[in-house]
Order: structure tokens, then sequence, then C-alpha cells
């Protein structure tokens, strides 16, 4: 038996040798390029998806009229040469010439009203806003509303002028109707795909809305610089190099996009080469990227916010200006940016972050001061100490909020320093957590965010603060006519001041308090070049090579 | 024998109502109302409604767990995962046969490094080795596996590059996968490149997972091994002069591995817990990672299909490791 | 779970009659492993009830300048002798207030399981017939739910937290518990002190607690002694998932390694530490466990 053991222990010991001696990945990927998202698609529709998994592969498929110049929130050209209106209302743009879908079909003036009015006639469960999120809060209803909660409908009409000029008809004048437009929502579908794939049948689950049809799982069809192969759920996303593409060909030939959900995983697989590039890097790991010399850190640039929400209601202590002035003093943010952000925060002064138009300098400025915030209190009607609930999320790291549970731990102790007494409440971040903000029962305070969608103040203080939302729970006439006043100016000097003045107001009245611009850091093998992170989140891999291996 | 495993069977009868049971009213017991808990916080009252009706919540109790009954058992209707709308049952069969071969790689691995150390700790029984088995073996069962599992990684895939840190396969292969074993697909289409990559993508997370079964297949084969050794058959075997090494395999290792194989059963239900934390750590799409995120998302449906499914696959198994024990040893179908 | 639910199979089911306790003591000590053991466990209760008289510091107590750029904590130094977290807070405190949570969620989990266990089974046992066959179907149902699975199944009924994470580990532990003293009692039912007594005309009750149960109770104490070591994992592995205490300072072994999972690599000693504390006191509690078996055990006697 021993012998046989020893036999058995033989081909054991070769078996693990081999196994050490082989060393992990090591295909030759010159022209494959593997990168770590944090999930998978929701699914591949652009239409009917809102999150930022899903759209980095909707965006590398599908174009809209007009994108983003990569690293910035500018609008450049995209299926549109260019576009003129003159009222603000009517938009008309003249397209590309000599376009084709997937498919072999051509892009024409046709395809974009018939992409435009698919939304716009959307029935049933599709018009639940988890299926059609950006349309709604780009355009607000639909030709025919279901809901007495939506709005009419900011888009009326589409007209083709032959093949290559289109005119888009809107109900009001709007300043952010166009920056939207880069929204991969807005991309430009094959007519012809959509509809043989089925693209307009689903149903509501669980009151989630869910595709019936194979399109947004298995035949996605645009025009972008890639092309879809494949996608296994859990596993990856495959795209291959459209070699018929209109622009300048993409260099790699495969694109390969993999959920990796955990932070530390998804550092790792950029480590042992599993993955040549990773996002949503989290800050601690910042340093690690950095001191491996073939790795590299990116830079995308700022374009978010963390606040404290402060939500005022019957009742509440927060209706009391006082309370909420000493909130803001007692909220140490300078050393939850210096702490938890790796040196890749700010300290937040006003809603907006800096890049953008309507920043403004002159907003009240609220430096960490227990000592004031107790005297705050004290001639207040919540006196020291003051009973506060505080909320935060747990299983989540987001971009401008990379460690929730930390952010809180030491808001609460610089709170307890300044004369409140914070009572601790979690829960997990989706559904319970977002859905309780939403609702406003998420306690007095509660630590949420943003990342901005396209380039106008409208997505930041117009998303928060133009309409009574239970979130804040708060009614101020004043911030509410600013913000609408801002959004159907049409001179965009006018629009700017005033954005600033509404900064202004807002940080006056204090519905909440912002405490971080972070700029999000994205990992990647130094062989990878000409990648651009983008403010919004939705990178371009068009550029991207490998080279040097 | 035919007796025996009818009665065993209709033993199972009993426990699988009992699990179902259970199951049933878990869900009633969680916060919220059934139909809620079901269709989590999105639950509007329509659709609250439209669910009552389709599961038919507002009939008396009995007649909903008759229903349950039913859509589970017949129609194999699990209910649509709150986070992905998929049908439960469908990623069952996606996520299920990733877990499978963890568990049976982990075996494997506890299986043939614990029975030989076992033996071999009886056998120098109260010397070093012995004692260095013992210890080690405590050492298994009192790591975390978690824990184990995250150093495990960090230094054989980060540190030293020689594993795979996460998933199942290199994602560059482009390959099929027409039953979801990753392993059985690449042998059956005889790609030898893409078996070999998803065993080494195997190795570190059964190695984790396996631990504590190593630990505990060890001591046992040594605790059965020193019972055998002094049994009269050996003593006899040894008089009439017959080799030490047939005596080791015909009657000491034979006898000795009875009491092991049971072990393996029961091992299962704690491979598909500990599949939960290993998974998590290595990224595996298997069902541990997948339950793991329905506790975060609340997702009820896929805690509810899941748990069941992982209970009847346990239930399953150590019915036929009690059918194949009563096979090899026939003292025990008239106990 | 499961491994614990082995360990009592492995169990003799004879109890040592009265004079053995003494023998059985004395070959306790005489095991180098068991008194290891003991000492390591020892080192652990002392830590968790003199933990504000040891402690350099308090547990909650933050010092966010004490951190490096990039929010990195430092390493060990005379100040801190484990270094702080991320937070700035002292370690070494932190793991001395940890080892008060994890001794109370594991004797609270282990009574909860014990208690429960022992009335269901000494009644199945003693009794038998359809009750014995009802209670023991009922823990085969527990049984055939992985443990770790069952646990989080509970903690969702009930909501994260402290005390729903005692309960959960502790139902647990139900069925197993349940299951050997049923054995135990059975065992004991046919003993000739059992039928001497039954003969005379004691009541049932009494024969129940003053002559099988006391004489049942030694594969409990070992039993017992394990399922410590598999409560303080259980309940690490649900701080691992994210299932820990709701108030997130809380100095809890499992969620304490949590925290630090992502900083393996930027600061290995945070995730390692309390790795070393869960590990130490565990095996502590195995060891005794395992000395206390092999001193109850006839069978392994004069081996």
């Amino acid at each position: 038996m021993r012998g046989n053991l020893r036999k058995l222990a033989l081909p054991l010991a070769a078996l693990c040798v081999l196994v050490v001696a082989s060393t992990a990945g090591g295909a030759s990927r010159a022209t494959t390029l593997v990168f770590a998202g944090a999930a998978d698609p929701t699914y591949l529709d652009p239409a009917l998806v809102s999150d930022g998994e899903s759209f980095r592969v909707t965006e590398q498929i599908f174009e809209s009229l007009v994108k983003l110049k990569p690293g910035t929130t500018l609008i450049q050209p995209a299926l549109a040469k260019s576009w003129v209106s003159k009222n603000a209302k009517d938009w008309t743009f003249s397209l590309r010439h000599n376009v084709k879908f997937h498919d072999g079909t051509p892009f024409n003036a046709a395809a974009v009203c018939y992409n435009y009015n698919r939304q716009y006639n959307f029935k049933g469960p599709f018009q639940d806003a988890s299926a059609t999120y950006y349309w709604q809060t780009v355009f607000g209803g639909f030709k025919h509303n279901e809901s007495a909660d939506l709005s009419p409908s900011l888009y009326i009409g589409c007209t083709a002028h032959g093949k290559y000029s289109v005119t888009i008809h809107l109900r009001t004048p709007s300043g952010p109707f166009l920056p939207a437009q880069v929204i991969s929502s807005f991309g430009i579908q094959s007519p012809t795909a959509l509809k043989k794939y089925g693209a307009d049948s689903g149903e509501l689950r669980n009151g989630t809305f869910y595709p019936t049809g194979s399109y947004a799982f298995s035949h996605p069809t645009g025009t972008g610089p890639f092309k879809f192969v494949s996608w296994t759920v859990g596993e990856k996303t495959v795209l291959a190099a459209n070699p018929n593409y209109w622009g300048p060909k993409p260099k790699i030939k495969t694109l390969i996009i993999r959920p990796i959900a955990n932070n530390s995983a998804r550092l790792q697989a950029l480590q042992t080469g599993e993955a040549q590039g990773i996002d949503l890097v989290a800050p601690e790991h910042v340093g690690i990227i950095q001191s491996n010399s073939k790795l590299k850190v990116l830079n995308r640039p700022s374009f978010n916010v963390a606040y404290v929400t402060i939500h005022q209601g019957t009742g509440s202590p927060m209706n009391d200006i006082k309370v909420r002035q000493a909130v803001a003093y007692g909220l140490d943010r300078a050393s939850v940016v210096r702490s938890f952000y790796s040196g890749r925060g700010q300290v937040a002064q006003e809603f907006e972050p800096p890049q953008l138009f309507g920043w403004t300098n002159k907003v009240t400025k609220y430096t960490y001061n227990p000592t004031k915030a107790k005297q705050l209190l004290n001639s207040s009607s919540c006196h020291v100490p003051c009973k506060v609930d505080f909320w935060y999320p747990t299983g989540v790291s987001r971009p401008y909020m990379p460690d929730p549970k930390r952010n809180f731990e030491a808001f609460s102790a610089s709170l307890e320093e300044a004369g409140f007494s914070v009572t601790a409440h979690s829960a997990p971040w989706r559904p319970d957590y977002v859905k309780h903000v939403n609702d406003g029962t998420a306690g007095d305070l509660n630590l949420i965010g943003w990342t901005g969608d396209f380039g106008d103040p409208d997505n930041f203080l117009g998303t928060f603060f133009q309409t009574y939302s239970p979130q804040f729970g708060f009614k101020n006439a004043a911030i509410f006519n600013i913000l609408s006043k801002a959004e159907k100016q049409k001179s965009l000097k006018k629009r700017i001041a005033l954005y600033k003045q509404a900064n202004i107001m807002i940080m006056k009245y204090l519905p909440a308090v912002p405490y971080a611009h972070s700029r999000p850091a994205l990992g990647f093998e130094k062989t990878v070049k000409g990648y651009v992170p983008s403010p919004v989140g939705t990178d371009p891999f068009e550029g991207v090579s490998i080279g040097g291996q | 024998m035919l007796r025996y495993i009818v009665r065993r069977l209709l033993l199972l009868i009993p426990i699988l109502i009992g699990v179902s049971l259970l199951i049933f009213f878990w869900i009633r017991a969680l916060p919220g109302s059934p139909a809620e808990a079901l269709l989590g916080e999105r639950a509007t009252p329509a659709l609250v409604q439209a669910y009552r009706q389709k599961y038919g919540l507002n009939k008396p109790i009995v007649q909903q767990y008759f229903t349950y009954l039913k859509t589970t058992a017949v129609d194999r209707d699990l209910g649509v995962s709150v986070a992905s709308h998929r049908q439960v049952w469908s990623e069952i069969r996606l996520k299920f046969p990733a877990t499978i071969e963890l568990a049976v790689a982990a075996m494997i691995f506890a299986v043939v490094l614990g029975i030989p150390l076992g033996f071999f700790a009886a056998k120098h029984h109260g010397r070093l080795f012995d004692q260095l088995t013992l210890v080690g073996s405590l050492l298994g069962i009192s790591i975390p596996i978690f824990f184990l599992a995250i150093i495990l990684k960090y230094l054989f895939a980060v540190r030293w590059h020689l594993l795979p840190s996460v998933g199942r396969i290199d994602v560059t292969a482009n390959v099929k996968h027409p039953t979801n074993f990753y392993v059985l697909d690449a042998i059956i289409t005889g790609d030898w490149s893409t078996l070999w990559d998803v065993l080494k993508h195997l190795v570190l997370p059964a190695i984790a997972l396996g631990s504590i079964p190593l630990a505990v297949i060890t001591r046992i084969t040594r605790a059965a091994v020193l019972d055998v050794q002094n049994e009269d058959y050996v003593r006899t075997a040894r008089a009439k002069g017959l080799p030490p090494l047939t005596v080791d395999r015909r009657h000491i290792l034979r006898n000795a591995l009875l009491p092991v194989s049971t072990i393996i059963g029961l091992q299962t239900g704690l491979l598909l817990s500990g599949a939960v934390l290993t998974e998590t750590v290595f990224a595996f799409p298997g069902m541990g990672s997948w339950l793991r995120d329905a506790i975060f998302n609340r997702d009820y449906p896929v805690l509810q299909g899941g748990i069941l499914f992982l209970a009847l696959v346990f239930v399953f198994v150590n019915l036929i490791v009690d059918i194949s024990y009563a096979i090899i040893n026939p003292r025990i179908r008239y106990s | 779970m499961s491994v614990a639910e082995l360990e009592a199979a492995e169990i003799a089911l004879e109890a040592p009659a009265g004079g053995l306790w003494k023998e059985a003591s004395y070959r306790l000590i005489r095991n180098p492993a068991a008194i290891a053991g003991g000492v390591l466990v020892l080192i652990f209760v002392i830590a968790a009830i003199f933990a504000p008289l040891i402690a350099p510091y308090k547990p909650l107590e933050q010092n966010l300048s004490l951190l490096k750029s990039g929010g990195i904590p430092p390493g060990p130094s005379l100040h801190h002798l484990l270094g702080v977290d991320l937070l700035g807070r002292d370690v070494f405190t932190r793991i001395l207030y940890g080892a008060r949570f994890s001794l109370l969620i594991g004797v609270v989990s282990v009574a909860i399981g014990l208690t429960v266990g022992l009335i269901l089974g000494s009644i199945a046992g003693y009794i038998g017939g359809i009750v014995e066959s009802v209670i023991m179907r009922c823990m085969d149902v527990m049984l055939a739910i992985p443990g770790l699975l069952f646990a989080i199944g509970i903690v969702a009924m009930l909501g994260p937290g402290l005390y729903q994470i005692m309960i959960a580990v502790g139902v647990v532990n139900i069925p197993i518990f349940a299951r050997l003293l049923r054995g135990s009692v059975l065992a004991q039912r046919e003993n000739d002190f059992v039928l001497a007594a039954r003969s005379v005309g004691v009541r049932r009750r009494v024969i129940l607690f003053s002559h099988i149960l006391p004489n049942a109770i030694s594969p409990v104490i070992v039993q017992g002694t394990l399922a410590m070591a598999t409560a303080i994992i259980d309940v690490a592995g649900l701080g691992f998932l994210g299932l820990g205490p709701q108030d997130p300072s809380t100095p809890e072994w499992g969620t304490m390694l949590t925290d630090v999972n992502d900083y393996l690599q930027a600061a290995p000693f945070l995730a390692i530490i309390p790795g070393i504390a869960i590990v130490l006191s565990v095996l502590g509690f195995n060891l005794i466990g395992d000395g206390l078996r092999e001193a109850l055990d006839p069978k392994l006697r004069g081996r």
C-alpha cells in the first residue's frame, strides 16, 4: 500500500510542478484588449438602460448625433456633421454621408427619425422608469403618457429632409437638449435589426423592465467602431473592430469587457495580467499600481459630487436653518477628503464640479468648526446634544464615495464633536438604500452623490433642486424658479449668470452639504496607449492600442 | 437491499416536505408581505396585486403552500431574479455547473491528500509525523476559509504570478460551452489547452474550499485506521503471515475507508456553504457568489430558489452516499 | 457546522461513570496539545474580560492625523503595538475589545443551540415513539440546509446586527446538539442503573434529570467546546459577507478582517492581525475540545 501511495504521489508532484511552472494568462494579445469593469451590462439596447456598465459596451457599438470631445464635456460632431437652431426649439442636424450600420443597412435621416419616434411612442412596460430612465429624464414623457406622474413630452416630432438632413422639434426651448444627446441612450440603432430581433417587446418582471426579444441580448446593431460578437453573462462581453467604420479605424481587433465586482479582485486581475485595463480603482490601490513598473494610473476628470442629504419635513429639526448650518460646520469635510480620497478628491464648495460653467467661488463656505456648530445649535430649536439619524449604504463603492462606511464613521465622530448625538443606520445600496434616500425615509442625514451624464449644470442643479423632491423635503420657490428659468434660457451667457446665482442661493439655504468632488482612477498596463478617460464615464476604445510587447 | 433503498427513499419524503415548508415560511417571515419580499422594494400596489393573483397569495395559507409546491416542483417556476430579471431556474442551470466543478475539485484535493496523510499518521501513531498531522489538521479547521483564500490568492496569483486570480477561464479563449461544465466541455471537444486553463483556474479555489474536508478526512482516516488495526481479522491476517503491504491494503485500508466515505456526503453541505465565501474571493461565477450577491440585492426569489435547490442537492448526495455505503457494507442494512 | 457534527460523531456515546471525571482531568493535564489550547483560550478570555483595563486606548477613538498620505495607516510602533486602522484607531485595543464580542457571540450562540438542542434531544431520546420521530425529522430538515446558508437566511429574516447573528449561529447549532443528546440518552436509557431506578418506581422525569442527563453530558461538553470554535468562524464568515453588526465601528474580528480585505496589499498587517486572532482563538477551543474528547473517550483510553 505504501508503495501504491508513493506511485500516486509521483504524478501528483509532477502536476504541482507543472502548475507552478506555467504562468497565468500569456496568450498573444497584441490585438486583444481585456478590460475589467465592475458588473455585466444590464441589456445592450441603450434606449433601455441607464447604468455605466451597460453604457461602457453600448458606447462602442452605437453613436449618437453628437458626442463628447474625448476627455472633456464639450460637444462635437458624431453622426451629425453640424447642427443649427434659431429658437432652441427646432434643431436641424445635417448628417454624415455613406455611413452603414453593422448589418449593412444605410444610416440616414429616416433612421434618425425612426429611433427618436421609437422611444417617443413607447407604450406599457416601456414607459416604466426602469426601461426608459434617460428618455424620461431628458424629454419628460411620451406621446401617450400612461401614468399621471409623467410630464408632457419635450420631444414632439422629427422631420426628415431628404436623406441627410433632419429636424427635431421640441415643445419648449431647451438649453440642456443638445448636450444631453451625447448620452448613449440616444445612440442611433439599425431600424432593420430593431424590427427583426423584436426590440420592441418587453414586460415588467418583479416591477422591473425586461426585454423579451433577442435584440437587447444578442443582436445590438449600430454604426460604432466596434461590432457585437458575444455576451456570456458573468464572464465577458466580446466586441470586434468594425472594418467599415467611417472614422479612424480601431487599432485593436478584439475588445473583451469582463465584470469583476470586487475592488481587490479587479486590481489583482490587473496585476496578474488577467486584465490589461481596469476601471474604478479604489483610492487605496492607486499607490500599489503606481509602484508597479509595468502598470500605470490614468485619471478620470472630476465630474461628480458626494454630499450629505439634509432631510427636511414636518417636525424635523432640520427645518431650522441654524441646525442645517450647524451640520455644515460640524462635518469635517477636509479630513474626510484628505484621509479617504488618497489625494484624488477636493472638498466640494457647491454642488457643481468646478470644471462646469456656472460654478462660482462666491458661495458661502463652511469650514469645520465644532465650537461654532455648538453655538448655532444652542441658539436653535435643537439644543446640544441634538439627536440625528444618519444613514449610510453598505456593499457599495461609488466613484464619488469610494468608501461610504469610513466616510460615515469619520463624519459621525466629527458631528458628535460638534454637539450632535448620532444614531447609525445602514442598508444595502440596492434596492433598499437608494429607495429610502429617494423616498425621504433615510433619516435626517444620509450619504449619497451623483456623477454627471452630460456637460450642463442642469444635470446637477436641475436634477436635485428644480422641484420638490421627497429626498430633500423642502419647498423653496426662489430656488425652483431660478433653475427653471435657467433651463429654458437661450443665451448661454445669461444661463451662466443664472446658475452662478443659483449656486450661491443653494449654499445659503443648505438643502444638503456637498463634500467631495473626486477624480476616479483607472489602472492599465503601460503598453496600453491612447485610452482617454471621459468625465461622464463612457470611454471610447477606438484610439486604444497595445504596443511594445 | 431493495428494501433498504425503498425505505431510505420513503424517508426522503418528509425531509423534502419539511425543507419546502421551512423555505415557504421563511419567505413569509421576511420583512414586508411575501409579495413585497419577492418583488423587492420596487413593489407598487398594482404589481403586488398582480403578483398575489399569480401566486395565489390572497388564498388561505394551506392552499398557498400547495400552489407553491406546484409552481416549484411541477412548473419548475422559481420566479424571476430581482437583480437580473432572468428566470431563477435558468440562472441555476448556468451557475450550478461551476459550483459542482469547484466542489468536486475541492473534494478530490481533500481525498487524494487526506487519506494518505491520515493513513501514515496512524501508522506512525504517537510519533512526530502523527503529531504534526494532528496539529496541522486542527489548524486547517481553525482557519476561516475566506481568510485562507485571500492569503492563497495574494501569494500564488498576485505575488508570484503562478496561477490566475479570478473567474473560471481565460476570457481571451474563444470556446463554446455546450454543458457549462467547463472541464467536461474541454474534454468532449478535445481542447486540451482549454482544459489546462480551466484546471488552473480551479486550483486555488479548490485548495481553499478543500482545506476543511482535508483536515476532517485526515482525522477520520487516522482514527479509523487506528480502530481497524487492532481488529481480530487484522491480527489473524498478520498471524497468517500475509505480507504487511497486503494486510495494509486488503484489511486495514479497505475497512477504514468505510467511515471515510460517509464523511464525503456530510462534507457536501460544508462545501456548498464554503462556496459562498470562496467564490466571493475568487470572483468565481457559481451559485455561491450568486447567492452572496442575492443577499446584498435582497434578491429573495434567488435566495428562495437557490437555497431550496442546494438543500435538495445536499439531501440527494447524502442519499446516494448512504445507499452506496449500504452496498459496500451489508451490516448497515439491518441496523 | 458540519465539522462540529462530524466531531460529534467521533465522540463515543458511552460516558465515563462517576469517578472517571478525575481520571479524565488527569489525562487532560498530561496532554500538551490540550494545555496549549487551554493557554490560548485563557488568554482570549482574559483579554475579553479585562479589555478596558488592558487596552491603552479607547476602541472608538479616531485619530485621522496618524494616517500616511493616501489614507494608508502606518504599521506597528511603540505607541501602537499593532499599528492603527484606517481611521487611526489603535488595533491592539480593538483586538482586545473584539475578543469580548467573539466570546459573547460564541457563548450566547452556543448556549442557544445547547439549551434548545438539549431539551429537544432529551425529550426525543427519552420519550421515543412519535414524538421522537417528529422532532428528529425536523432536525433532519434543518440539517438539510447547508449551515452558513441557513444562518444567512435567518439574518435576512431578522436583519443584520449582533443579536441576530447570535440567534442565527445558535439556531444552526440546535440540530447538532439535539442529535447528540438523543444518541446519548438512548444509550443511557438501557443502562443498568436506569433500569434499576425504573424498577423501584422512580418517576420518569426524575430519572431523566438525575440519572440519564448527568451521564450523557460529557459528549455535550466536548461538542460545546468545538461549537465555540465553529461559532467564532461562522460569525467571522457572516461579517465577511457584510452581515456583521449594524454599527460599523463595532470592533468585531470578522468585520475588522472584512474591512481591510481591500487593503491587503497596501497595509497587509491590518488584514493579518484580526485573521491571526481568529485562528488562534479558534485553534484554542479546538485543541481543548480535542483533548477533552480523548480524555473522556473510554475507547481512546490507554492509547
